[in-house]
């Protein structure tokens, strides 16, 4: 569904991607886990045409997105959960979900308004909440809104860039409930994680990012949880013990030593 | 209506009631402009011309002071809306400075009755007489303009309910979100950017025809730094804000004698202390919220 092809991209002179390649197949939920400056947060602004890249090409639904601007890719199908900038905090909940649906508001106020009844089924605590100011919200219940509001946009693709960061345990085992929910009702999902534990739970398939580039890739279950945990938190090295499936990503492998 | 220094103070109020809310409405979408007196300026000197010269009736004259004003608008927002922040305020400012020097030699007369009318450079433009050759009185004009302050101020409210008024708050919670909602924020700041110049041009061409003489040193910096405070004070969430702002400055500060001398220091001073306590002004957006919560239980209370 979204195939990504060497792409490489910068933060100022750092450069963040140098050549990632990794596809994400539809009707799944993708994973890609990674420590800290490994680029994954770069990788999902590029695509949603927030950054741009310096080469390699992306495509969606076989199409070329590379290098369009944000709308266009919104346009396209794809919607972004943002980290850490989820919602508009002046505006009440109702607010912040019609604003994911603005597209569409012309055309269809009817189905927009059936999406918000749907959205407030799944997301009960926001039906309370319709008229607060998003900006009062528990980091939880902003999560949640961001997610809701990314599909009130009725996205082909969803991605999430960190939904569990900074949230307490027990609401990340919610927002990974919604996850399965929104996975079970169809929707496409690539998923950034820091959460290498709750990630491989949900995930059909799974890339590592370290230092700009695949080093993995593979499914739950190839690689233990206990590497994957070294080598998304840590960045340590990767054990002489690799899968095969490691050697068959075109960049990713054997490029550091020691 | 005979106390003529009230009907002055309160016409003030109304005229600097439009730039005070052509600059909220940048601020709406996150915009600080030092440069919205230049549009002030073009329409007053572009409706004075109008009227004055070429003999147009007055209302033709505004119109034609605010589409100027708005056509300036388009040319400075095309290169300038894609600055953020800084830059976009010191490009405005550029702007308005440029635009403020352009009608320091500006000269453009003809000969009317056997005198000479129209910009003169420097030594301004006179007798832009309109409103007194058609026997309006000073209350009659006050009339008009709050008459016309009254349907921009409702054109406001319309927008703060419309999907347009809310794409222009979501713009300057965070650009980036909204783009990412699917919205070219590029060309909605450019049309915020030239309805603030209509609604700027309209009180300029008030302003021109009120006072019949216009001069470049009015439209100084002084007069944007003004407007922009105006919000800032008063708030912004909603466009009464700004005229809370300039009922405090001109209908207090500076309108009270006793204290008039120490306008621009009390005024500074409750800039300051706004930015620090209330940073979005008194009527902020958590304040409109409040106040529509209270007014729904009112009338729910009442029903």
């Amino acid at each position: 569904m979204l195939e990504i092809d060497g792409i490489a991209a910068s933060y100022g002179n750092i450069q963040a991607l140098r050549g990632v390649t990794l596809s994400v197949e539809e009707g799944g939920i993708t994973c890609l886990l990674g420590p800290n400056g490994a680029g994954k947060t770069t990788l999902m602004m590029t695509i949603a045409g927030i950054l741009k890249p310096r080469r390699g090409t992306i495509s969606f639904l076989d199409r070329n997105i590379t290098g369009m601007r944000p709308s266009g890719v919104v346009r396209r199908g794809i919607a972004l959960v943002p980290e850490n900038r989820l919602v508009f905090p002046h505006m009440n909940v109702h607010e912040n979900l019609i604003a994911g649906a603005y597209l569409r508001l012309g055309k269809s106020k009817a189905q927009v308004r059936q999406d918000v009844d749907h959205v407030f089924a799944r997301f009960p605590r926001l039906q309370e909440r319709t008229k607060q100011l998003a900006g009062t919200l528990s980091g939880g219940e902003q999560q949640m809104l961001a997610v809701a509001r990314a599909l009130m946009a009725r996205p082909r693709l969803l991605m999430m860039d960190e939904p569990s960061l900074g949230l307490a345990p027990l609401v990340v085992e919610e927002i990974f409930r919604i996850i399965r929910d929104l996975h079970a009702d169809g929707t496409t999902i690539f998923l950034v994680e820091q959460n290498a534990h709750m990630a491989l739970q949900v995930a059909h398939h799974f890339y590592l990012l370290e230092q700009g580039q695949v080093s993995f890739s593979g499914k739950p279950g190839q690689l233990s949880e206990h590497e994957v945990i070294q080598r998304a938190y840590l960045g340590k090295q990767q054990g002489r013990d690799q899968s095969a499936t490691d050697r068959d990503q075109p960049d990713g492998t054997m490029l550091r030593s020691g | 209506m005979d106390d003529i220094y009230l009907v002055t103070v309160v016409s003030n109020i109304g005229m600097i009631s439009f730039i005070a809310l052509s600059a909220y409405l940048l601020l709406v979408v996150g915009e600080i402009s030092f440069g919205q007196q230049a549009f002030f300026a073009v329409s007053a000197y572009g409706s004075g011309i109008a009227t004055a010269m070429w003999g147009w009736p007055i209302w033709l004259g505004l119109l034609w002071g605010a589409l100027l004003a708005g056509a300036a608008a388009l040319v400075v927002a095309i290169p300038t809306v894609r600055l953020r922040g800084l830059y976009f305020s010191v490009a405005t400012l550029a702007f308005a400075e440029m635009v403020r020097l352009i009608f320091e030699i500006f000269t453009y007369q003809v000969e009317i009755d056997g005198e000479l009318v129209g910009p003169d450079g420097s030594d301004g433009f006179r007798d832009i007489r309109a409103i007194y050759d058609s026997n309006v009185s000073a209350f009659e004009y006050m009339l008009i303009i709050y008459g016309l302050l009254a349907v921009v101020l409702i054109g406001f409210l319309i927008l703060e309910r419309s999907r347009l008024g809310a794409i222009f708050r979501m713009i300057g919670e965070d650009p980036m979100l909204t783009e990412m909602q699917g919205l070219n924020v590029t060309v909605y700041k450019i049309l915020a950017v030239v309805m603030a110049g209509v609604v700027a041009g309209i009180g300029g061409a008030l302003y021109a025809h009120l006072a019949t003489y216009v001069e470049p040193k009015i439209f100084n910096v002084m007069l944007g730094v003004h407007a922009l405070a105006y919000g800032l004070i008063g708030g912004l969430g909603t466009a009464f804000g700004p005229l809370i702002g300039v009922a405090i400055d001109i209908g207090l500060l500076e309108s009270i004698r006793a204290i008039s001398g120490y306008r621009m220091i009390v005024f500074g001073g409750l800039v300051a202390l706004l930015l620090i306590v209330r940073p979005r002004g008194l009527l902020d957006e958590a304040a409109v919220h409040w106040l529509r919560g209270r007014w729904r239980e009112l009338r729910r209370a009442t029903h």
